[in-house]
């Protein structure tokens, strides 16, 4: 896939004989067209929304990294609250006892179920905040990352994005668990504040992820070439 | 069965329609030279482009309907119960935001509901009635922003999340007293199935080549 053919195919608004290195794929930003992030729609760069559905239509994200990095920050004052107030209270015979995520993880473990405990300390501890660090590396990376490894930093971002959704679990365990252990004067299990904030943590990452553009790290790449 | 793209096709007759351009790293390939059941990756970064198949709107049609029923009694038997010391209690898909409502947390209490309930209802909902209108290839002036609202949700659709979430629980709880599972639960399970294949179903570059086709 080294040359194109002068005669254009009919409908793109551009010229594809331009001069670009033998091997360099042929990016849609290079011919000026933006590609819509609802519809996939490739349109002119001018328009300002996509003329097949109608949605605000950019080359690149505007601002991605440091919207990106805002909600980060946001995500992270967040996470504090999260981990430090209870995520639930156990009240049981009129004995309320409050647990943190961590101290979920501990009893799990003085009780002696070692494999639970690594499955939760993993998923609710281990995730999110791997999943946070990793995003603000991507960002660092789009200026500073070495080029050649645009390809996994790509897949770490995909990897990233997938995983968001899944922190949530936390928080749906806590609903459950209120929902299903009700049993007044015996054992009834109440929300803690943590919840919300984590569920804020969650929701916040995963704008953030959305509003990362990991193009942003190929046309570094690309700049880098010429 | 994956298909190599060649990332443009040089013959002419191609217009910028049969584009697109790799989501993760801008590369253009040409969508239409995929055949019934060809899926295609960018061959730069490997992201997933296209899946084209030609019963798409017939597949997705049947997988939202029955999920939409699935999801009616999902919510209308009890889905799990707890019982200790000779006592019972008995739990609702609803009841999970509810008792969040009753905790004093309406915020979190909304945010449930619609993760598991209202947005994935309204994502199906929406999927179906654009499957219809495309599969009997009718036109209607708000196919475009149904589309644009499936996409623009179906991230924040949690259902497979909140199934997990309730084996985490049920690992958590099981030890400590008896937890039967309701018909609920049976049909929250097979609903996650189908919504999963409902949303991967729908493949976005070709749902909008066929709502673009329409309205053309």
């Amino acid at each position: 896939m080294s040359d194109i053919s002068a005669d254009a195919p009919t409908g793109l608004p551009v010229d594809m004989s331009s001069d670009r290195a033998p091997d360099t794929p042929m990016t849609a930003a290079s011919q000026g067209l933006a590609s819509c992030h609802i519809c996939l729609k490739l349109a002119d760069a001018d328009h300002h929304l996509c003329p097949r559905c109608g949605a605000a239509l950019h080359l690149r994200k505007s601002n991605s990294v440091e919207r990106t990095l805002a909600l980060l920050f946001t995500a992270c004052v967040l996470y504090i609250p999260a981990n430090l107030l209870p995520i639930m209270i156990t009240d049981q015979l009129g004995q309320p006892t409050p647990s943190t995520i961590i101290g979920g993880v501990v009893l799990l473990i003085d009780m002696g179920s070692i494999a639970i405990a690594g499955i939760i300390f993993f998923a609710s501890v281990m995730i999110p905040s791997s999943k946070l660090a990793m995003m603000f590396y991507l960002c660092w990376s789009v200026r500073n990352g070495p080029p050649e490894t645009a390809r996994q930093r790509t897949v770490l971002y995909r990897i990233t994005e997938f995983v968001g959704k899944w922190s949530m679990i936390d928080v749906f365990v806590v609903a459950i668990l209120v929902a299903l252990i009700n049993l007044t004067n015996l054992i009834v299990i109440h929300p803690g504040t943590a919840t919300v904030a984590f569920a804020a943590v969650v929701m916040v990452s995963m704008v953030a992820a959305e509003s990362f553009d990991p193009r942003l790290m190929w046309d570094q790449r690309e700049s880098n070439d010429e | 069965m994956e298909c190599d793209l060649k990332i443009i096709n040089e013959e002419t007759g191609t217009s910028l329609d049969d584009y697109v351009a790799c989501p993760s790293c801008d590369v253009i390939f040409d969508i239409s030279i995929l055949k019934d059941g060809e899926s295609a990756r960018c061959s730069r970064c490997g992201h997933f482009l296209s899946t084209y198949r030609a019963d798409e709107t017939s597949r997705v049609i049947a997988y939202s309907s029955s999920a939409l029923i699935l999801l009616v009694l999902a919510c209308s038997y009890p889905f799990m119960s707890f019982k200790a010391s000779g006592l019972e209690s008995l739990m609702t898909l609803p009841q999970t935001a509810l008792n969040l409502l009753r905790d004093g947390m309406p915020g979190l209490a909304f945010l449930v509901a619609a993760f598991i309930i209202f947005i994935p209802a309204l994502v199906l909902v929406l999927i179906l009635v654009l499957n219809v209108a495309l599969h009997n290839e009718r036109h209607y002036h708000w196919l475009r922003p149904v589309g644009r609202l499936i996409y623009t949700l179906q991230n924040w659709c949690m259902v497979e999340v909140f199934f997990i979430g309730v084996l985490v629980s049920l690992v958590k709880v099981g030890n400590m007293a008896t937890v039967v599972m309701g018909l609920s639960f049976w049909a929250y399970a097979v609903f996650s199935l189908l919504f999963i294949l409902s949303l991967s179903g729908l493949d976005r570059a070709q749902c909008w080549r066929r709502i673009e086709r329409l309205q053309s």
